[in-house]
């Protein structure tokens, strides 16, 4: 690996200071940037076959972008229902009046989200002004193009709503008329035409680079194939209800937008010159936040979205739109992660990031814990109970279980260490056994808690160390304790927030806590399978694989089936376990077979020698796999387990089969329901899937900024 | 000479106290092929030996033998008093007694050079890290390379990677340093830096056992050279003795070819 990691205090510069000074001087001369022309000659139209194939493919592109833009800009569209409906796509039946919790947990999601970019994300070199202000007027001109190209004929009752399209209303102008019947022959004309000049210029020996001829021409012809799809949009347009005019006022606000961005990115081109626009970069951390500023400012400009309907009427009422609703706490939420953004950058300047970075990633596991059992679920804590049990075992197991690691950590403990280990052990399993056959009474925590005893004392001795090592794992233990019991007492405990379904939320809110505590729950496992599958241990060899190619033989909506109907037969009398929980088991157990099969992989990729060297240098088997061997073979496997965890989040949405009230589910099945908005599917399900699609993006992204940070692929 | 009249020979020699490395008639297979037949000797403290040899003559499994990377199947292997077992105690105990030099390194690549040499201290010889990373930077100045404590090996060139390989041998302060080919894998112009740290290592008393083509190493540091040829030690002696007026015709053989 040629790339340093781990250690930012190793990085020589911090790019995030260096992007405002001076770009280091270039010692080839700077060649000047290509015109447009230039641009689409060199790239586009090189050669005969690549102008051929760039006027194809832009038609095809044309014409797949003219039928989204279409469906989403069409009068027939009800958006008004996924706009009415945000708050049961985002958390379903959860209470009005508790709602000041979700934001809590939006709140500490955006602070530990700004401490952790600031704190370790490199920014890189960032995104250039030049590409910067091309995108900005890209989008511009995209949105432009989707307000244009609307599909106007529509009939509409009295009440505004649009009934079917009317196609018969047809006519006018003949020459509009035979372009809209016959516009994909004419399509398919340019197109022979565009492929016969190509030929044509070909064999005139004229294909050249400095050749301008065969570019404007292929330019025309492509224009002109846009202007017949436009053409034909407008075609049947004149004589419904609106006039173009109409139409296009009706848009303002998105032709605000449009205004906005082209401006925006047209300022940044203009503004600096050649050289300055593509050396000057932005990080794109800062362009997120910008951008992210924007947006929630502009709910304070304008009402966004609909909420409230009387009488079948839509009604802005003021202040209940989704914008003057949250438009107070989303400033709040953006002035966090802004502001936690700038205190990790201070931290990172002060060189804290390698002593933080442990705290921060364990804050991160422990955060969904406490955000769903402790702020979204409220629980209503037996307090006599709490100080009568509780506690009392808390501390216990706390205090003595401390001992116990403080004396098996001992540098010179030998044979003594081993046989009270084995004690644990035997303890541990005679409580189990002793509950089965009510032999004596144990609560189930301290049961779990003395388990887990037992196999911290098996493994204690590969940690033993000196005096600051010991006291560190003491500490750890006893924060464990407390973590465990706090969390037990907290489920235990009956949820004061009523909701009209099992579940405490909906919508993308259960999408989310499903999806990431399957993967909470998976990950470890998963490595526990891979390793068990390469270990020398036979009866672990086939377990692991017995399981892994067990459950992934299965169908995971049969998984799901089970962990919700029928599992619950299997359980004791006085237990049961409720829908989500079983499906979130589901999820966990499918995933971990193939999270598994991604880290066996890692493992694989391990060179023999390193595992020679760790035995060299004499590292028990325990200590080779979790410093040598574990860390390089996660490493290595990054890719696929991003890839596994798309998956696992995408796949939450099949929560909508079992009957769980999901993002999907809502999209699909609720708001059809509603008697405003009788069976609109489409525009909730395009929402949704665009929500998903954000999340996968960004997820992947992030992950090949990590595997560029890691330097996986280059040793 | 038969597996039983070594170790009459053997039982000698096990009296005396600075014999760090014996072997005593060790047989090993790899499926059917044969790489180990009947080695018996006997490295004593403070003693550098080079063992040389054909490719493919048995050296590297040998050397791997000693602290049990490979398994012997017949004969004994007694290191420093400890006889190689498949007890695990008495693996680790030697594992910690010998430090292992390989032709590729074999570096911890996630880890800095600093952490790579402490490492070993911490976790098995239960140092404090503080006194762990002391001894560390003392070992990277021995080993002529201070500078590089904080970068990763893959920064290093191959000559820095193998010097910071020696100190991270070294680090677990070991008795005997076994070197399986130690500069093959590196640029000619880097051989010699690694081969001044390992003669300085020699002339400070360490127990070397070095399998290893150069010559001019052999001839300048070593005590004593073993030559093996299809798994068996064919001759053994003095440097002066191998390099000058070898007796056996395999020894001649093989010196005129790579003379």
């Amino acid at each position: 690996m040629t790339v340093p990691m781990g250690d930012p205090a190793a990085a020589a510069v911090d790019p995030a200071e260096a992007w405002a000074a001076e770009p280091e001087p270039a010692q080839k001369p700077e060649e000047p940037s290509l015109s447009m022309g230039e641009w689409l000659g060199r790239n586009l139209f090189s050669s005969a076959v690549n102008s051929l194939l760039t006027v194809v493919f832009s038609l095809l592109v044309l014409l797949v972008v003219r039928g989204l833009l279409n469906f989403m800009f069409s009068e027939e569209r009800t958006w008004r229902a996924v706009k009415t409906n945000m708050r049961f796509l985002f958390t379903h039946a959860y209470p009005q009046d508790q709602y000041a919790r979700i934001w809590v947990c939006v709140g500490a999601i955006a602070v530990l989200s700004g401490l952790s970019i600031g704190l370790l994300a490199r920014t890189g070199a960032g995104i250039s002004v030049k590409k910067l202000s091309i995108n900005l007027m890209g989008t511009g001109a995209v949105i432009a193009v989707g307000i244009l190209l609307r599909e106007p004929s529509a009939v509409v009752d009295g009440e505004g709503m649009a009934l079917h399209r009317d196609l018969s209303a047809a006519a006018g102008d003949s020459f509009v008329d035979w372009l809209d019947a016959n516009a994909f022959a004419v399509l398919g004309a340019l197109l022979l035409a565009n492929l016969a000049l190509a030929v044509w210029f070909n064999f005139q020996g004229t294909y050249l680079r400095a050749a301008t001829e065969p570019r404007i021409a292929h330019g025309v012809l492509v224009l002109a194939s846009g202007g017949v799809l436009i053409v034909q949009q407008y075609a049947t347009g004149e004589i419904v209800r609106e006039s173009f005019a109409d139409a296009m006022s009706d848009r303002a606000w998105w032709w605000l937008a449009v205004a906005v961005l082209a401006g925006a990115g047209a300022a940044l081109w203009f503004g600096l010159g050649d050289a300055r626009r593509r050396n000057t970069f932005v990080p794109a951390m800062y362009v997120f936040f910008v951008g992210a500023g924007v947006m929630v400012l502009s709910g304070w400009v304008y009402p966004w979205g609909h909420y409230a309907f009387l009488e079948g009427e839509f009604i802005a009422e003021p202040g209940s739109t989704v914008a003057m609703t949250t438009r107070l706490p989303w400033t709040v939420m953006w002035a966090l992660l802004v502001g936690a953004f700038m205190l990790g950058r201070m931290l990172r300047a002060a060189r804290a990031g390698p002593k933080l970075r442990v705290p921060l990633n364990l804050l991160w596991v422990l955060t969904p814990f406490v955000l769903y059992w402790a702020v979204l679920r409220d629980p209503d804590l037996d307090w006599d109970h709490v100080l009568s049990t509780d506690i009392p075992m808390a501390v216990f197991f706390a205090v003595f279980g401390g001992l116990v690691v403080w004396y098996l950590t001992h540098p010179r403990i030998g044979e003594a260490g081993r046989i009270t280990a084995v004690v644990l052990v035997a303890v541990a399993v005679l409580n189990w056994v002793a509950a089965y056959f009510d032999w004596y009474a144990m609560l189930q925590k301290a049961r779990i808690s003395f388990l887990l005893l037992a196999v911290v004392a098996l493994l204690a001795h590969h940690f033993a160390g000196d005096r600051s090592q010991r006291m560190k794992l003491v500490a750890a233990w006893v924060g464990t304790m407390a973590v465990l019991h706090w969390m037990v007492t907290l489920v235990n405990s009956p949820s004061t927030v009523e909701t009209p379904t099992d579940a405490l939320i909906g919508g993308f809110g259960i999408t989310l806590i499903v999806a990431v505590f399957t993967l909470l729950l998976a990950f470890p496992m998963g490595v526990l399978l891979a390793l068990a599958r390469t270990s020398n241990l036979p009866i672990f060899r086939v377990l692991a694989t017995g399981y892994i190619e067990v459950f992934r033989g299965v169908p995971l909506i049969t998984l799901l089936f089970f962990f919700t109907l029928i599992f619950n037969l299997f359980l004791p009398q006085n237990m049961s376990l409720v829908d989500i929980a079983g499906a979130t088991i589901g999820f966990a157990l499918f995933s971990a077979a193939y999270l598994a099969e991604n880290i066996r992989g890692g493992l694989q990729a391990v060179r023999r020698g390193q595992y020679e060297a760790s035995d060299a240098v004499g590292l028990t088997t325990v200590q080779r796999t979790l410093f040598i061997v574990l860390p390089q073979a996660l490493r290595v496997s990054i890719p696929p387990l991003v890839g596994q965890v798309i998956a696992t989040f995408k796949e939450t949405s099949l929560l909508a089969v079992v009957g769980i009230f999901d993002f999907l589910r809502i999209a699909d099945k609720v708001i059809s329901a509603q008697s405003e908005f009788l069976g609109v599917k489409r525009e909730g399900l395009l929402f949704v899937s665009f929500i998903y699609w954000i999340f996968a993006y960004n997820m992947s992204k992030h992950s090949q900024r990590v595997e560029k940070r890691l330097g996986v692929g280059e040793r | 000479m038969s597996v039983s009249d070594a170790t009459t020979a053997l039982t000698e020699e096990l009296a005396a106290r600075d014999d760090m490395i014996v072997c005593e008639g060790v047989n090993k297979w790899f499926g059917d092929f044969q790489a180990l037949d009947g080695i018996t000797a006997v490295i004593k403290e403070r003693e550098v030996v080079v063992v040389l040899g054909p490719s493919g003559s048995g050296k590297s499994t040998w050397i791997r033998c000693i602290n049990r990377l490979e398994a012997h199947q017949e004969g004994r292997i007694v290191v420093d008093g400890v006889e190689l077992t498949n007890d695990v105690r008495n693996i680790e105990r030697i594992r910690s007694e010998v430090g292992m030099v390989f032709q590729q390194f074999n570096l911890f690549p996630h880890l800095t050079v600093l952490d790579n040499i402490t490492l070993a201290p911490i976790w098995v010889r239960k140092r404090p890290r503080d006194e762990a990373e002391e001894l560390a930077r003392a070992l990277l100045e021995r080993v002529g390379i201070p500078e590089q404590a904080e970068k990763y090996p893959g920064q290093l060139s191959g000559g820095q990677q193998q010097r910071v390989a020696i100190a991270r041998a070294l680090a677990m302060e070991p008795r005997i340093m076994l070197f399986d080919e130690p500069t093959s894998a590196l640029d000619p112009e880097m051989i010699s830096e690694v081969l001044d740290v390992m003669k300085e290592l020699a002339r400070s008393g360490m127990t070397m056992m070095v399998v290893t083509h150069e010559m001019g190493f052999a001839r300048e540091v070593a005590d004593r050279v073993i030559f093996m040829e299809d798994g068996q030690i064919v001759e053994t002696g003095t440097p002066e003795h191998f390099f000058t007026n070898p007796s056996e015709e395999r020894t001649k053989l093989f010196l005129s070819q790579i003379l």
